[in-house]
């Protein structure tokens, strides 16, 4: 652990892939601070190094230089085991295909990173349940992902990514398979999260219209920060209450899969 | 020995089963399928996920569990083929009986002179002799209904002493010429009861024969229970009003009983030495080594079956093998996830490897103990001619069989197992975070 304030910390923090012979640097000694609560985009265009940062931020990957300090852990330092082991505690993963396991319902891909914790049966089924009416799927949670639609399996995923109550949320481009009207429902379940729950959201996205739910906005261009644009908080058109979520959520049920 | 000695057996026992390697065999593999067992059962969480996955790909996984089941179920047969020979072959060895035949193979026979010959020549050595010929009969349009043999009845229950025949069907058996003397399954087989005729007509023998069955006989486990045993002098006498007797006068083999089992190498050579130079030499040996002559012209069996049984093991482990391969790539994104979510590689590992085991155990049980029960219940032995004692398979042979099934998925696990939880994380995500 480190002496540091911030939620998510990084100095001169570089990430260099190797291909076959060849060096291909996509970070470029990249400094960034991140209070804790704050509900980041990263934006940029393809190859600006936005998921590679997202993956250092999440423990997914080792910066080749520099440190990347979450939560006051310094990443660097961990082990592969130990690492993983963070992550389970401390991050919740929100990706742009859902990822659900097939094989699980609803239910069971959400209890899913409970099964590593040693909470006792009743308390993990307590605890799905509540994430699952959380994201409006209370009455989904025998639903195999094949039967639910696009929007629906994205609020299992997010209900998977809170369900351990984890102090960091991560997500990618959690929009970009869905509908606009399933888009905004997602999107209106981070702000719940960050404003309600306080959590710490970094997400990135490409839809400028998801951005603009953030309160920061990075961007990003050749492995360089070249915007950073800070928004007074909870001043946006989208504004809904987490009854009016969780209502409007409830509308979407039998939507048809967007894609 | 009591009841307590044979279930507690002593640590001498033990390491004298310990000795056969296929008990060894056995017994590493039960410990570690408990070692993998109790591992398994450290990850109780998962084995909802875990069964799940193993149907994931129904068709797939149930053409890996066939054939985990065919090749299981044949090298059942295979080796109960090999247990049952060894066990009848073996199980003669109590009876103190030697076999006396043609010097030039079992397909010559010898003359009837030899049996009262060595009865009067070793009277002092042995109980009884008895001339033991093959008739061959066809019943009705079968070609092989069950064996039968001419014998001297009377000799015959003083040298068989293991046949449980009841006193009053002996006695019949005994007093009526055209009399026989039936195993119990054929009687079961057939429907056939004590006064039933059994008309036999034979290729060897002009002379068709007229049975009626006189006496029923149960027998040891590892003996036929499906043989028919007749008057050595009906057939005799049959074949002296037809063609000339044509084939009357023989024994085909001379069956004795010795008193004592340590003066049978010195009398197998007696009577040999006796016929040395007669037109009809002899070779005598026990009754365990006459038996094993059949095993021998299958040739070199156990390690025809030993050499079938690597190539089956390595074709499932192939099998297996390359069904969890095809699983584990179709599953990189979601074990990526899995790792993202915390689960760590020796997890992962574990995860995979419990679910190949379950794939080839699920194949195993079903295979390996599912032919046991099956052979238990099912008599095969009824479509041998009576030429197979019994057909079945032994539990250690059952277990044996589960034990290779355990391996195979130990060693089609592992690799997949380990490609299973070195994916890196990112790659495997690949742009979804």
């Amino acid at each position: 652990m480190t002496g540091s304030d911030w939620a998510i910390e990084l100095r001169e923090v570089s990430k260099t892939y190797h291909r076959d012979q060849f060096e291909v640097p996509v970070l470029d000694r990249l400094n960034l601070e991140v209070e804790e609560g704050e509900f980041l985009a990263l934006m940029g265009p393809s190859g600006s190094g936005k998921t590679t940062l997202l993956n250092l931020i999440a423990g997914l990957d080792f910066a080749t230089e520099g440190e990347v300090i979450v939560h006051g852990q310094d990443l660097g330092v961990l082990s592969e085991d130990e690492i993983t082991r963070w992550r389970g505690e401390n991050v919740g993963f929100i990706f742009q295909t859902y990822n659900l396991v097939p094989v699980l319902t609803a239910f069971e891909n959400v209890e899913l990173p409970l099964l590593l914790t040693n909470l006792p049966r009743s308390r993990r089924r307590r605890n799905v349940a509540t994430a699952l009416k959380v994201v409006g799927l209370g009455d989904r949670m025998d639903h195999y992902p094949r039967q639910l639609s696009g929007g629906q399996e994205q609020r299992v995923s997010i209900a998977r990514a809170i369900v351990t109550d984890p102090y960091l949320i991560v997500a990618d481009e959690p929009t970009g398979d869905l509908d606009r009207h399933s888009a905004e429902e997602i999107l209106d379940l981070l702000e719940i999260l960050n404003r309600e729950f306080e959590k710490t959201i970094v997400m990135v996205t490409h839809d400028p219209r998801a951005a603009e739910r953030a309160r920061r906005i990075l961007r990003l261009d050749k492995g360089q920060l070249v915007g950073d644009d800070t928004r007074p908080s909870h001043d946006h058109d989208h504004d809904h209450g987490p009854r009016e979520v969780a209502l409007a959520s409830s509308q979407v049920n039998g939507e048809e899969r967007s894609s | 020995m009591t009841a307590s000695d044979a279930t507690n057996p002593t640590p001498a026992q033990l390491l004298e089963l310990a000795r056969d390697p296929i008990n060894l065999f056995v017994l590493v593999s039960l410990l570690a399928m408990l070692v993998a067992f109790l591992v398994a059962f450290s990850q109780v969480r998962f084995w909802g996920l875990i069964l799940r996955n193993v149907w994931r790909n129904k068709a797939r996984a149930a053409l890996t569990i066939g054939s985990t089941v065919v090749c299981m179920g044949l090298m059942m047969l295979l080796l109960a083929f090999i247990t049952v020979q060894n066990a009848s072959v073996s199980s003669l060895r109590a009876y103190n009986r030697i076999v006396t035949m043609s010097s030039q193979g079992f397909g010559q026979v010898v003359p009837i002179k030899y049996v009262s010959d060595i009865e009067t020549e070793f009277a002092e050595w042995i109980v009884a002799a008895t001339p033991y010929s093959w008739y061959g009969g066809k019943l009705g349009e079968e070609q092989l209904p069950f064996a039968q043999f001419a014998v001297d009845p009377a000799k015959f229950v003083q040298i068989y002493t293991e046949y449980e025949i009841p006193e009053d069907q002996k006695q019949a058996w005994l007093n009526d010429p055209a009399g026989c003397l039936i195993g119990y399954k054929i009687a079961e087989d057939r429907g056939y009861k004590i006064g039933d005729t059994i008309p036999l007509v034979s290729d060897i023998y002009e002379f068709p024969l007229e049975l009626t069955v006189r006496a029923i006989y149960r027998a040891p486990a590892a003996t036929s229970q499906r043989v028919c045993f007749f008057h050595w002098n009906y057939l005799e006498e049959g074949l002296k009003t037809k063609a000339e007797g044509r084939n009357a006068g023989n024994a085909g083999v001379v069956v004795t009983k010795c008193r004592e089992a340590r003066a049978m190498p010195e009398l197998c050579a007696r009577i040999d030495g006796l016929n040395a130079s007669s037109q009809y030499p002899t070779r005598t040996q026990t009754e365990e080594a006459f038996a094993a002559q059949f095993a021998e012209f299958l040739g070199d069996l156990p390690t025809i079956i030993r050499n079938i049984g690597m190539a089956v093991v390595f074709v499932l482990v192939c099998v297996a093998g390359n069904t969890m391969a095809m699983a584990i790539r179709e599953r990189v994104v979601e074990l990526s996830v899995m790792r993202a979510l915390g689960f760590v590689r020796r997890q992962v590992f574990l995860l995979v490897l419990i679910e190949s085991l379950a794939l080839t155990l699920i194949g195993g049980v079903i295979g390996a103990i599912g032919t046991k029960l099956w052979l238990d219940w099912f008599d095969v032995s009824k479509y041998a001619g009576g030429f197979v004692a019994a057909f079945y398979v032994t539990w250690p042979t059952a277990l044996a069989g589960l034990s290779v099934a355990f391996w195979v998925g130990l060693l089609s696990g592992v690799p997949a197992a380990a490609r299973a939880a070195s994916i890196p994380v990112v790659a495997g995500l690949r742009k979804v975070v």
